[in-house]
């Protein structure tokens, strides 16, 4: 895997959530896109073993942005001092960005790369809104950091983790106004909305998959598809991690 | 050169001009769609997989064949449910002027056996080795044995006519979820958690087999593959390494050690010192 250092910038923390922003001269990340990343520490030592993958959030010209959750010891480290990570290129297929209109829905941390796809929307004049969902758990910071990263969304508030997904689809409404929608977030939203899916628009979906290599080596990041009409597994980090809904097996 | 099922075809950019051979994963009769997700967890200094060989099956793969021609010669691992199969994948391949050679995967589950696996038995090594010998007379052929029974393993398979040893396979290993109180994945373990178990098996059989030994198990860095070369092993084979740093900086930091302590790589086989030799080195 080729990775490179890369500056820190800055890090932010709201709650068990970091804003991290390095330095990032490389290719342009498209929205939807995730990179593989690491302090310099853990990179020297190899333990924990593995880079950890994360959707670019955002992108300004000259630096980068990933919003973490923090959860074990990759992401701690993140957290933590250190003035350099380790980090790849934008790597795996993201949006198709169509001429719109385009619904963008998501919740959790998986609303990380929305803000990257409005910014690229918005460059191009492509008309589009953001529903995101923010469950009554959440803690407080959680919300704000929401509220302020994206503040055109529709918050939608939900109380019941299995309602969740029927409430924020309600917000959103006839899908078949948009082009597309473009959705990430927790599991039973992705599925909501693919189930919601109508022929006329484009459902594109970013789902997650533990990684190793992530250029397509090991195969362990295999995702449930539809191919020639057989089911077979495709490799999130190189055909995703966003993938057309018709495509997925769930 | 790569370790089975570790470098992918979009990957080749990474290794051009850094490895020596291109192997690429192990190709079984049928295609074969592989295990449902999760295929992986995190293990201290390693990872667990349980990918299930996915891969197109022999057909598909040979139609393919021109893709994974990089300039350098193509070893193609494979992997049978039976002694039969085994000896039908190594015919197919024997008249196949583009494929340089063939590793056979004992490491998988022999169906007429219980689903227990080929290196379980050393009678059964001998009887895939000679079958696969006779199918394939023409070309190097390997033997890529696990962890378990590796000496008898090996001398099985010298005797059986295998060119070449490679050690190891992955070790069986599992991943407990405390939280969910769940089996997470059975799978085997590859990384350096496994290196000083694979260093002890190409030690071993490197001393008592005649043919060169191919060491694979956790090699990160170029002094993993002096350590290896060190122990016996005439070439290596780098796995995960491969996922968590680039190949071209494993194989700089190897001629550098070359470099610096004036050694030759086709000497490193032998420049094993005793452990005397050795300590003495280290009072003066
Ligand atoms: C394409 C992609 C994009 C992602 N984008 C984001 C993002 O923008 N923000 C964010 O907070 N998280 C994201 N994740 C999840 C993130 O990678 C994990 O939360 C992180 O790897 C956990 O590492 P850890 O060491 O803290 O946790 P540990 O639990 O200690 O990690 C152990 C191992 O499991 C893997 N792992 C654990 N949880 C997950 C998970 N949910 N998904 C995939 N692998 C996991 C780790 O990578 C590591 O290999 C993304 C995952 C993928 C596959
Ligand atoms: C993701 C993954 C897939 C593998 N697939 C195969 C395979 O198809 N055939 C095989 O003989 N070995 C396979 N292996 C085992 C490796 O070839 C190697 O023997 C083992 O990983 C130890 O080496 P390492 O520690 O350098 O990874 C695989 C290992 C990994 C991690
Ligand atoms: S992470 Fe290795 S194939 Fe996708």
């Amino acid at each position: 895997m080729r990775l490179q250092r890369a500056e820190i910038l800055s890090r932010e923390r709201f709650g068990n959530h970091l804003l991290l922003r390095y330095r990032w001269n490389g290719c342009i990340p498209q929205p939807g896109q995730f990179v593989m990343v690491r302090t310099r520490s853990f990179a020297a030592a190899l333990d924990p073993f593995l880079c950890r993958p994360f959707f670019v959030h955002d992108y300004d010209g000259e630096s980068a942005a990933l919003l973490v959750e923090i959860r074990g010891r990759g992401t701690s480290l993140l957290a933590g001092e250190e003035e350099e990570v380790v980090v790849s290129e934008p790597l795996g297929r993201g949006f198709d960005i169509g001429n719109g209109p385009v619904a963008l829905v998501g919740g959790g941390v998986w609303v990380s790369p929305l803000k990257l796809l409005s910014r690229r929307l918005a460059g191009r004049g492509i008309p589009h809104e953001l529903y995101l969902e923010i469950p009554s758990t959440a803690p407080e910071a959680y919300g704000d950091v929401i509220s302020r990263i994206f503040p055109d969304a529709d918050l939608v508030p939900t109380d019941d983790p299995e309602r969740a997904p029927e409430k924020l689809l309600a917000r959103v409404g006839d899908l078949s106004r948009y082009s597309a929608v473009c959705a990430s977030g927790p599991l039973s939203t992705l599925a909501a909305v693919k189930r919601a899916a109508c022929e006329q628009v484009c459902v594109q979906l970013a789902v997650r998959e533990r990684m190793a290599c992530a250029n397509g080596s090991c195969h362990g990041c295999a995702v449930p598809v539809w191919d020639g009409g057989g089911r077979t597994y495709a490799r999130a980090c190189i055909s995703g991690p966003v993938f057309l809904a018709e495509v997925l097996a769930w | 050169m790569p370790a089975a099922g570790t470098l992918g075809r979009e990957a080749f950019g990474e290794v051009k001009g850094v490895y020596g051979a291109i192997l690429p994963k192990t190709v079984t009769p049928k295609p074969r769609a592989g295990n449902p997700p999760p295929r992986l967890a995190e293990a201290p200094a390693g990872i667990i997989n349980s990918i299930g060989l996915q891969n197109p099956g022999i057909e598909r793969f040979l139609e393919d064949l021109d893709d994974y021609d990089i300039g350098l010669p193509i070893i193609v691992s494979v992997a049978g449910d039976t002694v039969a199969e085994f000896a039908e994948l190594c015919a197919r391949l024997a008249g196949e002027s583009r494929v340089a050679a063939v590793e056979l995967n004992l490491s998988c589950p022999n169906t007429e056996r219980g689903g227990t696996t080929f290196c379980a038995r050393a009678e059964t090594i001998s009887e895939v080795v000679a079958a696969c010998r006779t199918a394939l007379p023409d070309k190097p052929l390997f033997a890529k044995l696990a962890n378990e029974g590796a000496l008898n393993n090996a001398l099985a398979s010298e005797e059986a006519g295998a060119d070449a040893l490679t050690l190891i396979n992955t070790i069986s290993a599992l991943a407990v979820d405390p939280h969910t109180r769940r089996i997470f994945l059975k799978g085997g373990l590859s990384g350096p958690a496994i290196k000083p178990v694979a260093l002890r098996a190409v030690y071993e059989v490197s001393r008592v087999v005649s043919v060169p030994v191919i060491g694979c198990g956790g090699v990160t860095s170029g002094t993993d593959a002096v350590a290896f070369m060190l122990a016996g092993a005439s070439a290596v084979q780098v796995g995960s390494g491969g996922f968590v740093r680039e190949p071209g900086e494993i194989l700089e930091e190897f001629a550098v050690y070359l470099r610096d302590n004036e050694l030759k790589a086709q000497n490193l086989t032998s420049a094993l010192r005793s452990r005397d030799e050795s300590q003495e080195a280290m009072l003066y």
